[in-house]
């Protein structure tokens, strides 16, 4: 107990020192997906680790830290941690948070109005690519589930599911991949035979499964596995009112097949945002990854790297780790032109900013270019349950 | 016809036990002790806690000793738990509520928020923000009993764990019945839920009745949260909060300061949310499942203008 004292009181120390540069890192580590995150915690500590290593920032080598706290998966513990970061810890930019509910609820509270860069690791919904009035502040790190919606829906039809039932927990994120999801499927000849929300948290999902289950053997699951995702699937399996199901990221944990078991998840697919393992800089993600012990192609892993050496990179671009001209740097290192840079490769971007030249951040998840909205491209892959584990297979 | 006590009505009535529980410690407290305990449901929490770790030490113990099947159910397994609870309840009236006994009741209410805000941080620090799995797998309905009830022309399906749900919950009613009406403590309770003046001025040692409060409590609470994880599947810290909202709907509806309210107030909330989603008119849900959590609430807040001494004339205020 003393030592962990002395370690936060070090770590408080630390992230005050006024030399350094501090980003803020709200994350969701409690809450509906605490498993999912607990590795992109880690990627996000791992890339400012590699940046300290070689270098760190600018000129007189500062260090770069990155300030953590729990925003919960919930826009209410969102908009109170990222106010402390930015106000009480004074970070340069904040690179997070997961959820999308979240992550909009502080941006339009909390950052835009601070005019402080949010780049978000996760969040995927598609209500971010148009929140922004006027400013430039809101990035993310992951493709937009207007994307993931409909790669769903196709693999829907290619599944032979002429027919589904819809079933959406109540929040920003879920809500909206299951409106994409449903306008995507309709369009390609499928017919949805009851769409309903259900709210998160309950105890019991059975009225919900029966209501909706008389019309259809195939669910359309759009849940957090921790907020409700796990118990529906159960109740709809225990009742006999759903055998297959398809569902996106947020269901995607080994807390599934925990919980479940492997031996009634024969006919479920989920997706997810994922990397085209073939390029070059997934190689070099890979490589640091591995030699960390970071599972380097679990969902988001690779773009919370991404995001933290983004966002390193764009305040080195701008020289300063004041808050103003980071949105225009984040632009100018993750696009062309200028020199390619994949994951881990600080000491050399850092040279070449240095000499005044131009870089391109290539990372592990994907290009990473930004677009006019802050968005970027990305794949997806489809993991089905083989051998009481996860697979997953890139969708082509 | 069939589909409508499988998945409707069965369904609620588990809810309904559950919160009937969890409710009868919240009304105790509430008629008592005169403040309402936010602490309640991460009580509840933490007693499903501590059963699954007194099951997972016996199951660890046995593969210690070379019986790979050792396996504790969870209603033994309550037994020590619900001590345990016991115990942190007596503990956190002596050091954070005792002091406030005076004070104005808003003061013992923060106290217990937070309470509550320190219960669930611990739990989280000890076990973990990730949810555990308490039981693998999913429950198929008891095949006895759906041959019984085939037999007989009905078509009933209930898995084991909703049996013992129920049986569970009539017994733990049925023994507070008894201590209640028929043993001297229980008598004292009720004596200083009516009027605590009154029963002090009698000789009643309010004291030992504060300490029988919580100890009924206790154990009322305990099994309020392990019969929810029994039927749930899986253990999460924030699943007696998740709770804590209907128990206080169904001990309102009760009436304050009845436990016997509260049951009934706890099966009707229950079932209440349940039902609501049932297609009465036409093919589509009367409510949107969705919505189903306001259902306890519009009760709550019905019963409060109409008539807010509750079902069982409880308290007022």
């Amino acid at each position: 107990m003393k030592t962990m004292t002395f370690a936060t009181a070090a770590t408080l120390l630390a992230t005050t020192a006024m030399a350094d540069v501090n980003i803020g890192n709200p994350m969701g580590m409690t809450g509906p997906i605490p498993d999912l995150v607990a590795p992109m915690a880690a990627a996000v500590d791992l890339a400012a680790q590699n940046i300290n290593d070689q270098g760190g920032m600018f000129a007189d080598g500062q260090a770069f830290n990155v300030v953590r706290a729990d925003s919960a998966c919930d826009p209410v513990a969102a908009v109170d941690a990222v106010t402390k970061l930015i106000n009480v810890n004074g970070v340069s930019a904040i690179v997070g948070p997961v959820c999308s509910g979240a992550a909009i609820a502080q941006a339009e509270s909390v950052s835009i109005p601070a005019g402080v860069v949010t780049l978000s690791v996760s969040a995927s919904s598609p209500a971010i690519t148009t929140m922004e009035d006027g400013t430039d502040l809101v990035f993310r790190a992951t493709a937009s589930d207007a994307y993931q919606g409909v790669a769903l829906a196709e693999l829907a039809i290619a599944q032979g599911m002429t027919e589904l039932a819809v079933s959406y927990a109540n929040d920003d994120y879920n809500a909206a991949i299951a409106a994409v999801f449903v306008e995507a499927y309709e369009g390609m000849g499928g017919t949805v035979t009851a769409n309903e929300a259900h709210e998160p948290n309950k105890a019991s999902y059975r009225s919900e499964v029966a209501t909706i289950g008389a019309s259809s053997e195939n669910l359309a699951l759009f849940s957090y596995y921790g907020s409700g995702g796990i118990t529906l699937m159960r109740n709809a399996l225990e009742t006999g009112a759903f055998t297959n199901f398809i569902g996106a990221d947020g269901m995607l944990s080994d807390e599934v097949i925990e919980q479940i078991g492997a031996e009634n998840l024969g006919t479920t697919t989920f997706t997810t945002a994922a990397s085209d393992s073939s390029t070059p800089a997934y190689a070099a993600w890979q490589a640091i990854a591995d030699a960390a012990e970071v599972p380097a192609s679990d969902p988001f892993v690779p773009n919370s790297y991404d995001a933290t050496f983004m966002m390193a990179l764009a305040i080195e671009h701008a020289g300063s780790a004041d808050r103003e001209a980071i949105a225009a740097s984040l632009r100018a290192i993750s696009s062309a032109p200028g020199e390619i840079i994949l994951p881990g490769q600080w000491a050399e971007a850092k040279a070449i900013l240095a000499a005044g030249g131009d870089i391109n951040y290539e990372g592990g998840a994907g290009n990473q270019d930004f677009d006019e909205n802050g968005d970027v491209a990305g794949n997806f892959s489809k993991s089905t349950v083989v051998d009481g584990a996860w697979a997953a297979e890139l969708i082509q | 016809m069939w589909e409508f006590v499988n998945y409707y009505f069965i369904p609620g009535l588990v809810l309904g036990c559950i919160y009937a529980l969890g409710a009868i410690g919240i009304t105790l407290t509430f008629g008592i002790l005169r403040f309402s305990n936010f602490a309640h449901g991460e009580i509840m929490m933490s007693g499903a806690y501590l059963t699954w770790t007194v099951m997972a030490a016996f199951t660890a113990l046995g593969a210690y000793f070379g019986f790979s099947d050792w396996a504790l159910h969870p209603l033994i397994a309550m037994v020590p738990a619900a001590a345990l609870v016991i115990l942190i309840f007596l503990a956190t009236d002596r050091f954070f509520y005792k002091p406030f006994r005076k004070a104005e009741t808003i003061k013992v209410v923060m106290a217990s928020f937070g309470m509550m805000l320190i219960i669930r941080s611990a739990v989280q620090v000890i076990w973990g923000p990730n949810q555990i799995t308490f039981v693998r797998g999913i429950a198929k309905p008891n095949a006895t009993l759906s041959e019984i009830t085939s037999n007989m022309g009905l078509q009933i399906l209930m898995p084991n764990k909703h049996l013992f749900i129920f049986a569970g919950t009539i017994i733990l009613v049925v023994a507070l019945g008894y201590l209640l009406n028929r043993t001297r403590i229980g008598k004292a309770m009720r004596a200083v839920s009516d009027s605590p003046d009154l029963a002090h001025v009698t000789g009643i040692n309010v004291d030992k009745v504060i300490r029988a409060t919580w100890i009924v409590g206790g154990i009322c609470a305990a099994a309020a949260g392990v019969f929810l994880v029994m039927d749930t599947q899986m253990l999460e810290t924030t699943m007696g909060f998740r709770m804590l909202l209907p128990m206080f709907a169904a001990a309102i509806l009760g009436g304050i300061g009845k436990p016997y309210g509260a049951v009934a107030g706890g099966l009707i909330i229950g079932l209440a949310e349940e039902l609501s989603a049932y297609p009465w008119i036409g093919d589509t849900p009367l409510l949107s499942p969705g919505y189903k959590t306001g259902v306890a609430f519009a009760i709550m807040v019905v019963m409060l203008i109409v008539r807010p001494q509750g079902l069982f004339k409880g308290r007022s205020f």
